[in-house]
C-alpha cells in the first residue's frame, strides 16, 4: 500500500518525469500573471470593520495617503527659508501640479505659457538606467512611469497638495484690509520676501510643525496620491525632478505608503536574489556533505518543483503575492530537501546490500515511510494552522507552505525513485566505496557527536537541570516581549527611507498620521423643551423691563410651539423657529417701527459737512412721526456735540441700535442660531477640542495635532486684528497686542463661530477646511502626526486618549474613532498576535496527537513534543531579552519551529526504539545514536542554518531577521534534540523502554 | 442687448439713424459671419451681468457635496451698474440662522481691482477684503467670485468654433495660463437672447473639470433672466444650484447702498 506510488514510478520513471515537468511547466505558466501586493493594510480583510470605517473618514474628509517631501537646508544661515531653495520648491511643486501623460504615454510636465513665457514641455522618462533594474521591472510587471490612473489623470491630485505654493495663507495687508492667498503666492525674489513667507507659516498654526520645522531648516511637501501604488513611482519622479538640486538641500522622501511600496519594489528584488542564492548555498553545503553531484541534484530539483508549484498555485489562484507569501520559496526549500536527502542518503548506505536499484529504493522507502509521512504531516499541519489566523495574507501564505510540504513529499515518493532509476548508473554505484558512506569517525562532526552522546548519557541529570534553568530564564524573556511593528522599520538603519524618517521626525511633527474623528452620538436629539426653557429666561432678561407686554406674547407663544412638536412625532424645529421669527416680526413693527425709521432715514443722509444741527433739520420729518425717538436721540447725542461728518453720522447710528438693543426677529434667529447649532460650531465643543489638542501634545509621541479649531482660531484672529495707530508708544503697542492676541480664540457664540468657518471655506484652496470638520459640522477629525510609527507609540495614545475622554466628558456626548494607516497597523497587529497564538496552540495539539498516533504511546508523544517546547520558549525568550520586537515575521516563525524541529525529534527518537529493540540497553543504543543517525539529523540542521545566511546580507529587516532565526532556530532545536531527549532517556529508561516482546511495531 | 437706449422720439435724425441701425442689423443677421467671436461675448456679457440699470434678486444657494448632504443659503443680492463696466455689489444673507444679517460689498472696478467688504454681526465686524484670486469660492459653493460678477472679456481669447440658428458656441483662451486653473472653456450662448446656457472648463491637462450652467431661464420686465442656474465641480463631485426668484430691474437703488455703512444697517425697503 505504502509502496503503491514509488512502485508505479519505479516501473514508469519516464513517464512519472514527464508527469511531473508538465505539471511544473503549468504551474510555471501562471507566473506571468502575477500581481504583487505589498500593502500593510491587506493584512486585515477587507470586510474588517475598522478598515471599512478607515475609509469613510479618507471619503468623508477628502483625504489620501500621501507621499511626503522633506526639504532640509541646515547650512543656509536662514535656514529653508532662502530665496534660492523657496523658489526650486515653488518650481518643483508647479512641476509636480502640472504633470500630466504624453502623448507616446510617457509622463511630461507642462508648465503652461506665463506672461512673458511660453509654455514649456518637459519629457520624462523614469526607466532605471541599470539593465538588471530593467530586466527585474519587465519581469515583475512594474512600470515605473505609471503614473496616471485609467483616466489618464495623474496619480498626484493636484488640487489637494500640500506646498507653501498652495496652502491658504490669511494676513492683514494694506489699510487695515485682509489679504486672502496662498502661503508663497509667488517665489520670493529677495530675503525679505522670504522672510515674509516664513513669518506667515511660523503664525499659522496649521502649518508650523507641518509644512514648515519649527527650527525653519525643513519644509514638507504633502503630494495626496489617488492610490498607494503610486507611492514609489512619485518618489522616483521627486527624485528625478531635484537631482540637479544642490547638496545644500537636501531632498528626503518618507510616509507610510512609500515605505510600503519601497519594500514591495525592493521584496521583488530579494526573491529575485535572495531565494536563489540561499538555494545555491544549500546545494553546496550539500554537496560538501555528500560529495556527489548526482546524489544531490534530485533533492534540488524537488525543492525547486514544490516551490514552483506552490507559487504557480497561488498565483493561478489569482492571490496576490503579499510579503508573507514571497518568503515561501525560502521556507519551503529547507524542507522540500529534507526528505530526498535522507532517502538519498540511506539509498547509497544500503545499495551494496541490493545490487539492485529498484529493489533498494522499494526497502528504503518501505523503511523511512511512516517519519517521512510524519515529519511531512506535521510540518503540513503546522503551516495550515496559519489558516486559523484572522490574518489573509498569513493564511494564504500557511496555505501555499503546506501544499509546498506535501507536493514534496510527493516528490520525494515518486520524482526520486524515478529519478534514481533513470540518471544514477549502475556502475557508477558499484564503484562507489561503501566505507566512504559509513560515518567517518575522525571528522570534526563525528568527534563532536561522539563526546556529545557520552555526555548525554553520563551528565544527564546537569542537562536536565541546565535546560530547567534556561526554560526559566526563557520565561522571564517572554514575559517582556513587546509586540510591536512599523514598516519603515522593515528597511535596514542606513537605508534612504529609514534616513528621511529618522530627519524628517527630529524637524517635524512628525510623519506619522492618525486620524482621530469624533461625531455627535444623538444627531436627531429635538430637546424641544429644553431650547424652550432657554429662549424664555434670555427673553425675559433682555426684553422684560423694555417691553414685558411682548415679551409675554412671545414667550406664550414660544411654549404653544414646543408644546405642538411634543404631540407631533419627530420633529421640526427650524419650522418652529419659522413660526415664531413671525411673530417676532409682529413685534418688531409694534415696538421698533419709530426706531426703525428714524436710522433708516440716517443711513440714508450725506455725512459730508454734517452737524448735529443740520441733522436735527434733516429729521424733522421722521421727528413728526416718532418724537419720542428723535428726542430720546439728540438727548444722546449732546455728549459728542463736537462730532462732525461721517463720525456723528455713525454715531448717531450706533445710538439707535443701543436704544433698539436688538429686536424681537433678531433675537428669535439668534437663539435658533444658538440652540440649534451642531457641535463643531458651538464655542463650548470647540473649546473642548481645543483642550483635548493640548493634552495630547503631552503625550508622548504625538509631535503635532492639527483641528479645525486651529483654522477657526486663526482666521478669528487675523478678522478682528486691529492694527496700532503708526504713532503708538511701546505700551499702546502691547496693549494692540494683546487686544489682537485675546482673539486668536474661538469666538463667544455659535454665530460668531459659523460666520468665522463661511469665510474660512470659501478660500482659495477649495474646501481645505473639509479635511478636519464635515460640511454639516456634526463630526470633526483630528490630524494626529506621530513621530514614530511604532505600534506600541500609537497604542499608547489611542489609550491615552481614552483615559482623558473619560476623565472629561464632552459637554455634548461624542464618540471617538481613530482611522490612519498608523492605527490600522495597530489593528491589525493585535489580531495577528492573538491569532498566532491559539494558531500555535491549535497546531501543538494536532501534533500531539499525531505524535501519540505514530509512537502509540502518550509518553512518547510528549517526549517528542519536547525539543520543539523547549525551542519555541527559548527562540521567544531570547527575542524578549534581546528587545526585538515581536512582529509579523517572528510571529511565523514559532509555525517553521513546530515544522521543523519536530522532524529531528520524530527522526532521533524512532530511530532511538529501533536501536534500543536491537540492542536491548539504553547505553549502546546512545551509542548508536550519536553516529549515523545523528549525523544524518547534524547535517539537515546545519543545512538549514548555513543556507539562509544569504537572508542575513538583505536590506529588508523580515528577511533578515527569518534568516538569523532559522539558523538559530535550526541549533536550538538540534541541540535539544541531541542532548534533552538522550538525557530525559537515559532518566527515564526504565519506564519508556519497553522490553522487545512487549513493543509494538512502529512500522506496519 | 438689454441695455435701455433713451431718444428723443421727435428728433428726425435720430430717427433715421435708428432706421439705417435697424436694415443694418437685418443685413446682418442675414449673412453668415454677422458677428464676430468679440462681439458675441460682450452681447452675452452685457445680457448676463449688465441687464437694466439696477437689479435685485432672493438667491437660495444650494451646495450639494459628493456624498450628497445639502447645505443652503439664502441672501438677497443688489446690483447697480455705474456705467458700461463699472458695478456694485451688495450681498445680504438671511439664512441659515447663525449667518443672518452676514454681507459682502463688492465694487467691480472693470480694469484696476475690485474692491471688496465683510460684514460679520456676530463680532460686529467691518472688514475689507484685499484684491485677490477673482477665481475663489464664493461662501464656499462651486460658484467663483469671477461667476458672480463676470469674468472681463478682455481676459481671454475669443473664437467662434460652432454656430447655428439657436446658439453660438465659443472657445475661449485665456491671455495669461498661469493666471487661472483651466487652460480653455467652452460657452454655448442663446442666439436670441444672448445668455451663456453652458460653459465648461478644461485644466492644463486637458480634462473637463467644471461645468456652469443655465437651467431655467425666464423673461423678466422684458428681460430674459437665469433663474436657475448651477455650477459643477466635476473632481470632487460638488454641485451648487442658485435659485433666483423676486427678480427686479430698474428699481432706483440709492448709490449709498453700496457703501460701508449700509453693511452694518442694510437697507430694509429692498431686502
Amino acid at each position: 500500500m505504502k509502496l503503491a506510488l514509488t512502485n508505479a514510478s519505479l516501473k514508469r520513471p519516464l513517464l512519472t518525469l514527464l508527469v511531473v515537468a508538465v505539471a511544473t511547466v503549468a504551474f510555471l505558466l501562471q507566473f506571468p500573471r502575477v500581481n504583487f501586493d505589498n500593502d500593510p493594510e491587506n493584512m486585515l480583510s477587507a470586510q474588517e470593520p475598522v478598515r471599512i470605517f478607515h475609509h469613510e473618514i479618507k471619503e468623508k474628509y477628502a483625504l489620501y495617503d500621501f507621499v511626503i517631501v522633506g526639504i532640509v537646508n541646515e547650512e543656509d544661515p536662514a535656514g529653508i527659508f532662502n530665496v534660492a531653495t523657496l523658489q526650486r520648491i515653488d518650481t518643483l511643486t508647479r512641476q509636480l501640479l502640472y504633470l500630466q501623460q504624453g502623448s507616446d504615454g510617457l509622463p511630461e510636465i507642462r508648465l503652461p505659457a506665463s506672461s512673458g513665457q511660453p509654455e514649456r514641455v518637459q519629457p520624462l522618462n523614469l526607466t532605471p538606467a541599470s539593465a538588471w533594474l530593467r530586466l527585474l521591472n519587465r519581469a515583475f510587471n512594474h512600470d515605473p512611469n505609471r503614473l496616471f490612473t485609467e483616466q489618464g489623470r495623474s496619480a498626484i491630485i493636484a488640487h489637494e497638495v500640500i506646498s507653501p505654493s498652495v496652502v491658504d495663507n490669511i494676513k492683514q495687508a494694506q489699510l487695515g484690509s485682509l489679504k486672502l492667498e496662498y502661503l508663497m503666492e509667488h517665489p520670493p525674489q529677495t530675503p525679505a520676501q522670504a522672510r515674509e513667507i516664513r513669518d506667515d507659516a511660523m503664525n499659522n498654526p496649521l502649518y508650523r510643525g507641518t509644512l514648515v520645522s519649527e527650527d525653519e531648516k525643513a519644509i514638507c511637501l504633502y503630494l495626496p496620491i489617488s492610490a498607494k501604488s503610486y507611492s514609489y513611482n512619485v518618489a522616483t519622479l521627486v527624485r528625478e525632478l531635484t537631482r540637479d538640486w544642490p547638496q545644500s538641500d537636501r531632498v528626503l522622501i518618507t510616509g507610510l505608503p512609500v515605505a510600503e511600496d519601497t519594500f514591495g519594489v525592493e521584496m521583488l528584488i530579494q526573491m529575485a536574489t535572495s531565494a536563489p542564492m540561499a538555494g545555491v548555498a544549500i546545494f553546496l553545503l550539500l554537496l560538501l556533505f555528500f560529495r556527489s553531484l548526482s546524489l544531490i541534484l534530485a533533492p534540488m530539483v524537488v525543492a525547486v518543483v514544490s516551490v514552483v508549484c506552490a507559487m504557480g498555485l497561488l498565483i493561478g489562484l489569482g492571490y496576490d503575492v503579499h510579503i508573507m507569501s514571497s518568503m515561501i520559496a525560502i521556507f519551503l526549500m529547507p524542507i522540500a530537501v529534507a526528505d530526498s536527502v535522507h532517502i538519498l542518503s540511506e539509498f547509497y548506505d544500503v545499495y551494496h546490500r541490493f545490487n539492485n536499484k529498484a529493489q533498494t529504493v522499494r526497502y528504503v522507502v518501505g523503511h523511512l515511510f511512516q517519519p517521512m509521512l510524519y515529519t511531512s504531516l506535521t510540518t503540513i499541519a503546522g503551516f495550515a494552522s496559519l489558516a486559523f489566523t484572522p490574518i489573509p495574507p498569513v493564511q494564504v501564505f500557511g496555505l501555499h507552505v503546506a501544499f509546498g510540504v506535501a507536493i514534496a513529499w510527493l516528490l520525494t515518493m515518486t520524482l526520486i525513485p524515478a529519478y534514481i532509476m533513470l540518471f544514477v548508473s549502475q556502475e557508477k554505484l558499484a564503484q562507489h566505496p561503501i566505507a566512504s558512506q559509513k560515518p567517518d569517525e575522525t571528522s570534526l562532526l563525528m568527534r563532536v557527536l561522539g563526546w556529545l552522546g557520552q555526555v548525554c548519557y553520563t551528565a544527564s541529570g546537569r542537562i536536565l537541570v541546565l535546560a530547567l534553568l534556561l526554560l526559566l530564564v526563557a520565561g522571564y524573556g517572554i514575559s517582556r516581549i513587546a509586540v510591536n511593528d512599523n514598516p519603515v522599520k522593515w528597511f535596514t538603519a542606513q537605508h534612504e527611507i529609514r534616513v528621511a524618517d529618522r530627519i524628517l521626525n527630529q524637524h517635524f511633527g512628525g510623519t506619522y498620521t492618525a486620524y482621530l474623528t469624533l461625531a455627535e452620538v444623538r444627531p436627531d436629539a429635538c430637546n424641544c423643551e429644553e431650547k424652550a426653557q432657554r429662549i424664555e429666561s434670555e427673553a425675559r432678561a433682555r426684553f422684560g423691563s423694555l417691553f414685558p407686554q411682548y415679551t409675554e406674547t412671545l414667550i406664550q407663544r414660544l411654549h404653544q410651539l414646543s408644546d405642538q412638536q411634543r404631540s407631533v412625532q419627530g420633529c421640526d424645529v427650524n419650522q418652529c423657529f419659522y413660526l415664531l421669527l413671525q411673530q417676532a416680526r409682529e413685534l418688531d413693527d409694534q415696538a421698533f417701527d419709530g426706531w426703525n425709521r428714524l436710522a433708516d432715514e440716517i443711513n440714508y443722509l450725506d455725512s459730508a459737512g454734517l452737524t448735529l444741527d443740520w441733522l436735527r433739520s434733516a429729521l424733522q420729518a421722521v421727528a413728526a412721526e416718532s418724537p419720542l425717538e428723535v428726542a430720546h436721540l439728540f438727548a444722546a447725542l449732546q455728549a459728542d456735540a463736537g462730532l462732525r461728518g461721517e463720525a456723528l453720522l455713525e454715531q448717531a447710528l450706533a445710538q439707535c441700535e443701543k436704544q433698539m438693543g436688538q429686536t424681537f426677529s433678531a433675537f428669535v434667529l439668534e437663539m435658533q442660531a444658538e440652540t440649534t447649532a451642531p457641535p463643531f460650531k458651538r464655542p463650548e465643543m470647540l473649546r473642548y477640542v481645543e483642550e483635548l489638542q493640548q493634552y495630547l501634545q503631552g503625550v508622548g509621541q504625538v509631535g503635532k495635532t492639527s483641528s479645525a479649531v486651529d483654522a477657526l482660531k486663526k482666521a478669528a484672529y487675523e478678522l478682528s486684528y486691529v492694527a496700532p495707530p503708526t504713532d503708538a508708544d511701546a505700551a499702546e503697542r502691547e496693549h494692540y497686542a494683546a487686544l489682537n492676541r485675546s482673539h486668536f480664540a474661538v469666538p463667544a457664540t455659535a454665530a460668531a463661530t459659523a460666520q468665522v468657518f463661511v469665510q474660512l471655506e470659501g478660500m482659495k484652496k477649495k474646501d481645505s477646511l473639509f479635511h478636519l470638520v464635515t460640511r454639516d459640522y456634526r463630526e470633526a477629525n483630528l490630524w494626529v502626526q506621530l513621530k514614530s510609527g511604532d505600534n506600541r507609540d500609537m497604542e499608547e495614545v489611542v489609550a491615552a486618549v481614552q483615559h482623558y475622554l473619560e476623565q472629561h466628558p464632552a459637554p455634548q456626548e461624542i464618540k471617538a474613532r481613530w482611522a490612519g494607516l498608523t492605527y490600522l497597523n495597530v489593528v491589525w497587529q493585535d489580531k495577528m498576535v492573538k491569532g498566532m497564538i491559539s494558531s500555535l496552540a491549535g497546531s501543538f495539539i494536532v501534533v500531539l496527537v499525531m505524535m501519540v498516533l505514530l509512537f502509540r504511546s502518550l509518553t512518547w508523544g510528549v517526549l517528542a513534543m519536547l525539543p520543539l517546547t523547549f525551542t519555541i520558549a527559548l527562540i521567544y525568550g531570547l527575542i524578549g531579552l534581546a528587545g526585538k520586537d515581536y512582529d509579523m515575521p517572528v510571529a511565523v516563525l514559532s509555525s517553521l519551529t513546530l515544522g521543523l524541529s519536530i522532524d529531528f525529534a520524530i527522526h532521533f527518537l524512532q530511530r532511538a526504539r529501533e536501536l534500543y529493540r536491537k540492542t536491548g540497553n539504553w547505553k549502546t543504543s546512545c551509542e548508536a545514536m550519536f553516529h549515523e543517525p545523528a549525523r544524518a539529523i547534524s547535517r539537515n540542521a546545519l543545512t538549514v542554518s548555513i543556507g539562509f545566511t544569504p537572508l542575513l546580507l538583505a536590506p529588508l529587516v523580515p528577511y533578515k531577521t527569518v534568516g538569523f532565526f532559522l539558523a538559530t532556530i535550526m541549533a536550538v532545536s538540534w541541540l535539544a534534540t541531541l542532548m534533552i531527549l538522550p538525557a530525559l532517556l537515559t532518566r527515564l529508561e526504565r519506564y519508556v523502554f519497553r522490553l522487545p516482546g512487549e513493543e509494538e511495531e512502529i512500522q506496519l | 442687448m438689454s441695455k435701455q437706449r433713451k431718444w428723443n422720439p421727435l428728433e428726425p435724425f435720430a430717427r433715421t439713424s435708428l432706421a439705417l441701425a435697424l436694415l443694418l442689423w437685418l443685413a446682418s443677421t442675414a449673412s453668415a459671419l454677422a458677428l464676430s467671436a468679440d462681439e458675441i461675448v460682450d452681447r452675452a456679457n452685457q445680457a448676463s451681468y449688465y441687464a437694466g440699470k439696477d437689479g435685485r434678486a432672493d438667491v437660495t444657494m444650494t451646495i450639494q457635496d459628493a456624498s450628497g448632504v445639502e447645505r443652503v443659503r439664502e441672501f438677497t443680492l443688489l446690483r447697480l451698474n455705474e456705467d458700461q463696466v463699472k458695478q456694485k455689489f451688495y450681498a445680504y444673507f438671511k439664512a441659515p440662522a447663525d449667518v443672518y444679517k452676514m454681507a459682502y460689498l463688492v465694487w467691480k472696478n472693470g480694469t484696476s481691482d475690485d474692491d471688496r467688504w465683510l460684514w460679520l454681526p456676530a463680532l460686529n465686524l467691518k472688514k475689507r477684503i484685499a484684491p485677490g484670486d477673482k477665481r475663489t469660492s464664493f461662501v464656499g459653493s462651486d460658484f467663483l467670485y469671477e461667476d458672480v460678477s463676470g469674468r472681463s472679456p478682455q481676459d481671454d481669447e475669443h473664437v467662434l468654433v460652432e454656430e447655428s440658428a439657436t446658439q453660438y458656441v465659443l472657445e475661449n483662451r485665456p491671455k495669461d495660463p498661469s493666471s487661472v486653473e483651466f487652460s480653455r472653456y467652452l460657452v454655448t450662448i442663446d442666439a436670441q437672447t444672448f445668455l451663456p446656457i453652458k460653459a465648461e472648463y478644461y485644466d492644463h491637462s486637458g480634462q473637463l473639470y467644471r461645468r456652469v450652467e443655465a437651467l431655467q431661464v425666464e423673461t423678466i420686465q422684458g428681460i430674459p433672466t437665469v433663474v436657475l442656474s448651477q455650477a459643477s465641480d466635476l473632481i470632487r463631485g460638488s454641485i451648487t444650484r442658485n435659485a433666483f426668484s423676486n427678480v427686479r430691474y430698474d428699481i432706483g437703488l440709492d448709490e449709498r447702498i453700496f457703501t460701508e455703512r449700509f453693511l452694518r444697517r442694510p437697507p430694509r425697503e429692498v431686502l
